[in-house]
């Protein structure tokens, strides 16, 4: 796993050397003594961190450590109340915490090139995990993970990381033919539609959304053609027109859960369903501007249920207030940021596409996370990366991460 | 590198700063924006509602303060009881609230269905029962016990603070104490009232607790203890007002009154209602319970009812379910104006005609306005010929020439006739309005009613002020004839009645006393002065005489007003009997009125019906105030002294002691050391009478049989009852030639030991009004 070499990588040579001519004059020049050469990576505890991007990893610690400390003081009432155990939540999110870290350090030091020739088979992978999890009986009649007890992965959560794999690859490979209709646009919608129909029936209707907008943004940055996006859109808007036209929309907008009214007592069943988008607009609105003080929430007793998955940022406005909240986002943006200066620092059209997916994917997470927990989208389960409670989330997060940090280091070895 | 590759690396350039801005400017932008409208404007409004559902709000109740009397007797008084409480909520199965709802069902005596519904409900606080005792409690704290063992709910079931209102002297001054609701309100009286001053604020116990309902470990509990209600101290004697009610009970049931009985004593110097008694009240600690006789009225309402009250016509003829229906209606509508009647205080709510009490006032204006003297001479022909009207006197023969003073004491309507016409309609009216006759007397008890003139701006024709001068045919209330009584009686001064004296903090300091202001000078001092001693001649020998009292001087004056309706449907038109009066005569310290509204026993006149219970009243209440008494020699002869303890002592000690008290003795058995004795010590034997000395036990039971001694005047009575061997104390009037016995305490036939008194009251016959 070490070794790499361009033999091996044959194939893909030419698209990975044609990254370099947008980065910088420098790069290539010394982009261009390399050529050809084998780059030899030995691994030793001391070069672990040689070639990483020190800025971008330091996000992730300094997330990491807000995001479990929150989560801590968000979860520990109901570790008492319901399981006995203040810590519960936290011993486990630490654990995975570690193990996160170690195989985000792990997948820094694989190449990521492996996942191009591998992204068809991960995408079948993730249409395999789609279909069993369907098969596997459910109690809820919500049919997302798959697993044992505690220890399980949600499906979609492969489908993500498996269409960013897929399109990256799909984009540097035809980069092109990326203008046409053929290639394009149909593969992108033809996975996406593919799997947007599986999770239809899970259902996870907030993984749609984000699938839709990954696949929207690696078709976009791919280099499509604008018109097919906007064709796209005037589809979408067509179709919500459309909706609304017939009142199909309201009609789907009142069974949602009662989104957008959470304030509002319309019915038992509503005010039933909307309780915990309720309390977290009370929790958020209880922050004020500099929060009630780490710890202090209110909310968390019993109020706002599960605090510790998706809701835990509203838990963060209540103890940290909006400046707080705030902060929070800026790192977030900073994280974000550096993501995709790393990604358009890669050497290869696959590692800049890969990155910026995957970066993306965080930001876009945290958006619909926080629109989520303020009532301006329906309350489906769009979970606050590095913050919310799951141990099969956070290690796939940082999984991902790693790769983020394998395309640094590469670019990072390269240009020495 | 192929143009082609670095366009396509230029455009992924590009496009991903675009992307960047549009995830950050707008993405987070977007999320930034509604963050802070949350947090810093709907903030507020957000944060409210969270600490509405995180409080949990518990009302401590306060303790509603004591009523006293005047000599700190407590007359209502709340006592700790409890409140059971669900915390629905809590329930995990329907097992559990099925127990629990069954035991709280026994335990409470409640619908076993209502409670379960009660432990269906989402919430976490909903009250099973109020003002349980302490036998309930104590069996609802073993439930709470099991029910934690068996189900480790700990925080299902739970007990309040709660209070209940007691009334130690149940139907004593019900009408002035008045009562209170289920939560503790006051509902009429002084509880109503003084309401505000009694309630206390109530306390609050606000916590931060989870969803759960358990107290959050945050400092975020406040306390507000509850303030306790103000004490209320009464004018109200108890020991007046129980001599009051214990009279006039009785002559409600000796002279069959139909529309109940009113007694009103005051303070002639400062409006201080001493005692205010409306008869047949109600028990206020039952107040929604109506009397055994109302209850059977309304049992036996039947057809004829319900055509007489309109509830069917005539001709009508409804089905069985309606009529089942109409007549539930009716019960319920006669049950709920049978508790309205008996909630009413009859001496400030309902107005009567004051009949010749009246004339006290009338002649009060002709002597304040001179339009009379001494000499001026009023003919009783038995009637008076007003145009074409004759109005006639009580006493149809006529009482011929008479003064003023003799008018009175006569009662002669005729010469009050010309009274009231000397002083004329306008000062008639001006008169009416300063003795308080035009306005409410403003007395501190809900539901006073104004009087009812001829007009509303006092004018009148002369048949009006003809009848006006002997108090017929306008209305007031008993409470403005007692205070205008109180004005003649304390030199001319209208006063402020009122019944309650003082209120009292929570540690028994003085926090407001009532002022006791007199409200203005009705009369001058000199002829309230000579009304009094008018109206002392009149209760001496004057028709008002059955209203004095043996060895105090009382002023008084009898009233005996038609109604002008028949209320029992006897077709006999209905009477007030009334007497009105005060004592002593020389320094008027209290003022009564005693009044009955529809006798039905035969007399229905004042003099015979109101005054000896007036007569009897004052006999005990008088003695209580301390007012030393001041025998004529004819009535000394007739009062009762103490009998001494002779138990112990050898026959010879004993029998000259009896005989030192001025009594008699009869000694009964062979011992040689007085084992017992009638009567018993400390009882009131007339001078004269006899005490029986027993020796031995077997004696004791001697019996004998209580003779009728009614109809008889007093020498009479007294030889009856010494033949055998019986003592008498007289009652009413005694010192008059002409007077009979009316009534006997205890009842003819009864078997009593030898020795016994017996109270019989006498009447001075002959004089009717």
């Amino acid at each position: 796993m070490s070794q790499y070499t361009v033999d091996r990588n044959r194939r893909y040579t030419s698209d990975r050397h044609s990254s370099t001519g947008a980065s910088s004059h420098k790069s290539r020049s010394s982009s261009a003594q390399h050529k050809g050469t084998p780059r030899k990576k030995k691994f030793s505890i001391l070069s672990i961190g040689k070639g990483l991007d020190v800025p971008f990893c330091m996000l992730i610690v300094l997330l990491l450590a807000i995001g479990i400390t929150m989560m801590f003081s968000a979860s520990y009432p109901v570790a008492f109340y319901e399981i006995g155990d203040s810590y519960y939540y936290l011993k486990r999110q630490l654990l995975f915490a570690v193990v996160g870290i170690a195989i985000m350090l792990a997948v820094s030091y694989f190449d990521y090139h492996h996942f191009h020739r591998f992204s068809a088979l991960i995408l079948g992978v993730s249409y395999f995990a789609l279909i069993v999890v369907l098969l596997i009986p459910s109690e809820t009649g919500v049919k997302r993970w798959i697993g044992i007890g505690d220890y399980g992965i949600q499906a979609s959560e492969i489908s993500k990381f498996a269409i960013i794999l897929f399109l990256a690859h799909w984009g540097s490979r035809y980069y092109d033919k990326m203008h046409t209709l053929k290639y394009g646009v149909l593969p992108g919608a033809g996975v996406f539609v593919s799997t947007a129909i599986l999770l239809l029936l899970e259902p996870h209707y907030s993984c749609i959304v984000i699938v839709a907008l990954l696949t929207v943004i690696m078709l976009f940055v791919s280099g499509i053609r604008l018109r097919y996006l906007a064709i796209a859109g005037v589809i979408l808007a067509g179709a919500i027109l459309m909706l609304w036209a017939t009142g199909l929309l309201t009609y789907a907008m009142d069974r949602m859960d009662g989104w957008g009214k959470a304030l509002e007592y319309i019915d038992e069943t509503q005010w039933q369903q909307t309780w915990q988008t309720r309390n977290s607009l009370y929790a958020i609105g209880s922050g004020g501007l500099f929060g009630l003080g780490l710890g202090q929430s209110r909310q968390k007793y019993l109020y706002l249920p599960e605090p510790q998955n998706d809701f835990v940022f509203a838990i963060v406005c209540e103890e940290l207030g909006l400046i707080g909240a705030v902060a929070v986002l800026l790192v977030f943006a900073l994280l974000v940021w550096r993501g995709v200066v790393i990604s358009l620092r890669a050497k290869d059209r696959f590692g800049k596409l890969l990155g910026i997916g995957l970066i993306s994917q965080i930001g876009l997470q945290v958006i619909l996370n926080i629109l989520v927990i303020t009532d301006w989208l329906p309350n489906t389960g769009i979970s606050l990366p590095f913050f919310s409670y799951g141990g099969s989330s956070l290690l796939m997060l940082l999984f991902q991460m790693g790769i983020i940090l394998s395309i640094s280091r590469s670019a990072n070895i390269e240009k020495i | 590198m192929s143009s082609k590759q670095k366009g396509a690396n230029q455009r992924l350039r590009q496009r991903t700063v675009w992307l960047l801005i549009i995830l950050l400017a707008f993405g987070f932008g977007a999320v930034i924006s509604r963050l802070a409208y949350l947090q810093l404007i709907a903030g507020e409004d957000l944060q409210q509602k969270a600490v509405q559902q995180q409080l949990s709000d518990t009302t401590i109740s306060a303790k509603r303060g004591t009523i006293y009397d005047r000599n700190g007797k407590i007359l209502a008084q709340s006592a700790s009881v409890w409140q059971v409480v669900l915390s629905p909520a809590n329930f995990k199965t329907d097992e559990q609230r099925e127990f629990v709802a069954t035991r709280l069902s026994e335990i409470l005596k409640l619908d076993k269905e209502d409670v379960l519904e009660k432990t269906k409900q989402d919430s976490y606080y909903t009250v099973v029962k109020r003002k349980i005792e302490s036998e309930e409690q104590k069996q609802i704290l073993e439930l709470m016990n099991e029910v934690e063992d068996k189900y480790e709910l700990s925080s299902v079931i739970a007990l309040l603070d709660d209070y209940k209102r007691y009334y130690p002297y149940s139907e004593l001054a019900a009408s002035v104490i008045g009562f209170t609701g289920s939560d503790d309100q006051g509902l009429s009286g002084v509880e109503y009232q003084y309401d505000e001053y009694l309630t206390g604020t109530p306390g609050r116990l606000v916590t931060a607790t989870n969803a759960n309902g358990t107290i959050m470990p945050f400092d975020y509990s406040q306390n507000v203890d509850a303030v306790d209600g103000n004490s209320v101290v009464l004018t109200i004697d108890e020991t007046i007002q129980s001599i009051i009610e214990k009279h006039m009970k009785q002559a409600i049931e000796d002279y069959s009154v139909y529309n109940r009985g009113v007694c009103v004593a005051m303070d002639v110097k400062n409006g201080e209602i001493l005692g205010m008694a409306t008869i047949g009240g109600y028990d206020p600690n039952d107040p929604f319970t109506i009397s055994r006789e109302e209850k059977k009225k309304i049992d036996e309402i039947d057809d004829e009812y319900l055509v007489k009250n309109g509830y069917i016509k005539e001709n009508e003829n409804p089905t069985p379910k309606e009529k089942e229906e109409i007549l539930a209606t009716a019960k319920s509508e006669a049950e709920s104006a049978a508790l309205t009647k008996m909630w009413r205080n009859k001496a400030i709510s309902d107005t009567y005609y004051p009949g010749s009490v009246f004339k006290m006032i009338t002649l009060s204006m002709a002597l304040e306005e001179a339009t009379i003297n001494h000499d001026t001479r009023f003919v009783c022909s038995g009637a008076f010929q007003l145009y074409d009207k004759s109005i006639g006197c009580h006493y149809s023969a006529g009482h011929g020439s008479q003064t003023y003073e003799q008018a009175l004491c006569n009662s002669c309507n005729p010469a009050f006739i010309e009274i009231g016409q000397s002083v004329g309609e306008e000062k008639f009216w001006q008169y009416y309005q300063s003795f308080g006759f035009s306005e409410k007397t403003g007395i501190d008890l809900p539901g006073e009613s104004d009087d009812l003139f001829f007009t509303e701006d006092g004018s009148m024709g002369p048949v009006d002020l003809a009848v006006a001068s002997f108090g017929q045919n306008f209305s007031i209330t008993p409470i403005q004839m007692v205070t205008a009584a109180s004005a003649i009686a304390n030199g001319g001064h209208l006063v402020q009645p009122h019944v309650v004296k003082q209120i009292l903090g929570i540690d028994g300091s003085v926090v407001q006393n009532i002022s006791t202001d007199t409200k203005r000078q009705v009369i001058s001092t000199a002829v309230a002065k000579e009304m009094c001693s008018i109206l002392e001649h009149n209760a001496i020998d004057g028709t008002g005489k059955n209203g004095y009292v043996a060895g105090y001087r009382i002023a008084g004056k009898t009233g005996t007003s038609e109604k002008l309706n028949d209320s029992n449907g006897d077709g006999v038109q209905d009477y007030i009997a009334s007497y009105c009066g005060f004592a002593p005569a020389d320094d008027p310290q209290i003022a009564m009125l005693v009044f009955f509204d529809t006798p039905l026993s035969g007399n229905y006149y004042g003099s015979a019906v109101a005054a000896p219970v007036f007569a009897n009243i004052m006999s005990e209440v008088l003695p209580y105030l301390e007012l030393d008494a001041q025998y004529t020699e004819a009535e000394a002869v007739n009062v009762d002294t103490t009998a001494g303890t002779y138990t112990g002592l050898s026959v010879t000690e004993a029998s000259s002691l009896v005989n030192e008290g001025g009594f008699n003795v009869t000694v009964k058995g062979e011992g040689t050391t007085v084992v017992a004795q009638v009567p018993s010590a400390g009882s009131k034997i007339p001078k004269g009478g006899t005490v029986v000395l027993y020796t031995d036990e077997t004696s004791v039971t001697e019996k004998v049989t209580v003779p009728n001694l009614i109809g008889f005047g007093v020498s009479d009575v007294n030889y009856i009852a010494s033949q055998y061997g019986l003592n008498v104390s007289l009652a009413g009037m005694v010192s008059s030639s002409d007077c009979t016995s009316i009534s006997q305490d205890i009842a003819e036939g009864t078997t009593v030991s030898p020795g016994s008194v017996i109270t019989v009251t006498f009447s001075s016959s002959g004089v009717n009004d």
